[in-house]
């Protein structure tokens, strides 16, 4: 006997038919309750992310990881060691905007104009996000860890200045209004003193290298590794960070993916954390696409 | 304050009626794209509450129906697990439901649904649930009439093949465009 399709989707209707349907009252209590607690997540996430929580599981609201301080003695993030006055002349381009300390081969062997450092970061060295796919506005903080744990390294944080704030991102344009992000990051901008951000560079690969694994929270370990950084500024790091997923408190199916990415352009180095929303993983199309976007303003900026 | 005042515009008596006359298509319409009764109030209820949420402009808007399918649709190709907190708070807030048991024809076709991309599961939902010609599902899913064709043509091969007794040809025959 032959059948039609309509046959299958009016058991269908059936079946859903025969379930009771939430009153609407209900429904639009919830809906204002949830929204009035989302106003509040909203300032709790950025009051974590500026804060540089945990180790790169991203952002967890239900209070499973408590926010990580900086170790006992790391010197405060912003401003130790002013930078010598720029030796360059105003306005002259600076080809190589570094001079390595630690890499003799590297220093070109003509006369370029010397290294100029800046010595602030100005609001323009930030890009600005693609309005379509903005959740929130950017929360500025200049307080806060650039990067996640790795295994307690600790790297030189004798800084001129850093800035950051926090970015809150839908990773498809123009999602309806009231949809949660897809994701979030923490973005730091940071001018290392003369010819020690290429060091901070060397030394945040080491770290990672030298922290395949750690445990992030009881019974729960994330990896490390390093990917090819991208051809970004003058040279680039992607950290990549797995873990076991997590869901509303307990362990769910597959894994939660965190990408890191350090660029330096010069003496300074920009740092893309990306944190995700509720256990999302990192996109690497979107990070590249934030990457470029970031090079774009600090090189800008330093020209 | 704003929020506030924001909030008193919307009309609750209008939103109410308006959920009563479609909540019910919009439940079956989650069950066929979503393929899971439980995911499918989830999602029919966030795209309830995001309509709420703006109720005051939504009420001028031509065609809710088809936002808040969109919003459905959208929601359970990529967002479903963002809804497990809503889902939660909804069951915590009384007795389980009693649920009758599904008919065997709803679970076949269920199980052969899961097994399509979320586009056909789409597109045949709304032609066999809401009656839509291929032309209003290319306009309500924004893409060329060819490819709803292709997705509709695609989808009943795969479900012929998948349930028993439906023949390939006869959807051919029957072939609605």
């Amino acid at each position: 006997m032959s059948r039609d399709l309509s046959d299958f989707y009016r058991s269908l209707t059936g079946d859903a038919d025969a379930r009771a349907v939430v009153a609407p009252e209900a429904l639009r209590e919830r809906a204002d309750r949830r929204a009035r607690v989302r106003a509040t997540g909203i300032v709790l996430a950025a009051a974590l992310l500026v804060a540089g929580v945990g180790t790169g599981t991203g952002l967890v609201l239900t209070g499973q990881r408590e926010a990580v301080t900086p170790p006992a003695g790391t010197p405060t993030p912003v401003v130790t060691a002013p930078s010598p006055s720029p030796s360059a002349t105003p306005g002259t381009p600076s080809p190589a905007r570094t001079t390595p300390s630690r890499s003799p081969a590297a220093p070109p062997s003509s006369a370029p104009p010397p290294a100029r450092t800046p010595t602030s970061i100005p609001d323009r060295a930030f890009f600005t996000q693609p309005l379509a796919t903005t959740a929130w506005p950017p929360v500025a903080n200049d307080d806060g860890r650039a990067l996640p744990d790795l295994c307690g390294a600790d790297l030189d944080d004798r800084v001129v200045q850093r800035r950051g704030r926090a970015l809150f991102y839908h990773l498809t344009p123009n999602t309806p209004e009231g949809t949660v992000p897809y994701g979030a990051y923490r973005h730091t901008i940071t001018i290392h003193r003369p010819g020690r951000a290429d060091d901070w560079m060397a030394d945040l690969r080491r770290a990672v290298r030298d922290c395949p694994e750690q445990e992030v929270a009881d019974g729960r370990t994330s990896r490390q590794r390093l990917l090819a950084g991208g051809d970004f500024g003058d040279e680039a790091v992607l950290v990549e960070m797995r873990e076991p997923a997590w869901a509303g408190g307990e362990p769910v199916e597959g894994e939660t993916i965190r990408l890191i990415r350090a660029i330096r352009v010069g003496d300074v180095v920009t740092v893309l954390w990306e944190m995700g929303w509720e256990g999302t993983s990192s996109d690497r199309r979107q990070v590249d696409d934030y990457s470029r976007r970031a090079v774009r303003a600090v090189s800008d900026w330093l020209d | 304050m704003a929020g506030k005042r924001g909030d008193d515009m919307r009309d609750a008596g209008s939103f109410d009626e308006f959920y009563r006359s479609t909540s019910r298509r919009m439940l079956r319409y989650g069950y066929a794209v979503a393929g899971n009764y439980t995911e499918a109030q989830d999602l029919v209820q966030e795209a309830y509450a995001r309509a709420w949420r703006q109720w005051g402009r939504m009420t001028a808007h031509p065609a809710p129906e088809a936002w808040l399918r969109l919003v459905v649709a959208r929601l359970a190709t990529d967002r479903r697990r963002r809804l497990r907190g809503w889902h939660a708070a909804l069951t915590r807030s009384g007795p389980p439901e009693v649920v009758p048991p599904p008919s065997e024809d709803g679970v076949l076709l269920l199980d052969a649904l899961r097994r399509l991309p979320a586009a056909q599961r789409q597109a045949l939902a709304l032609h066999y649930l809401f009656d839509m010609s291929v032309e209003e599902i290319a306009r309500e899913t924004e893409v060329p009439t060819g490819t709803v064709k292709s997705w509709l043509s695609r989808g009943r091969a795969r479900l012929a093949a998948l349930l028993p007794g439906v023949s390939d040809a006869e959807l051919e025959a029957n072939d609605v465009s």
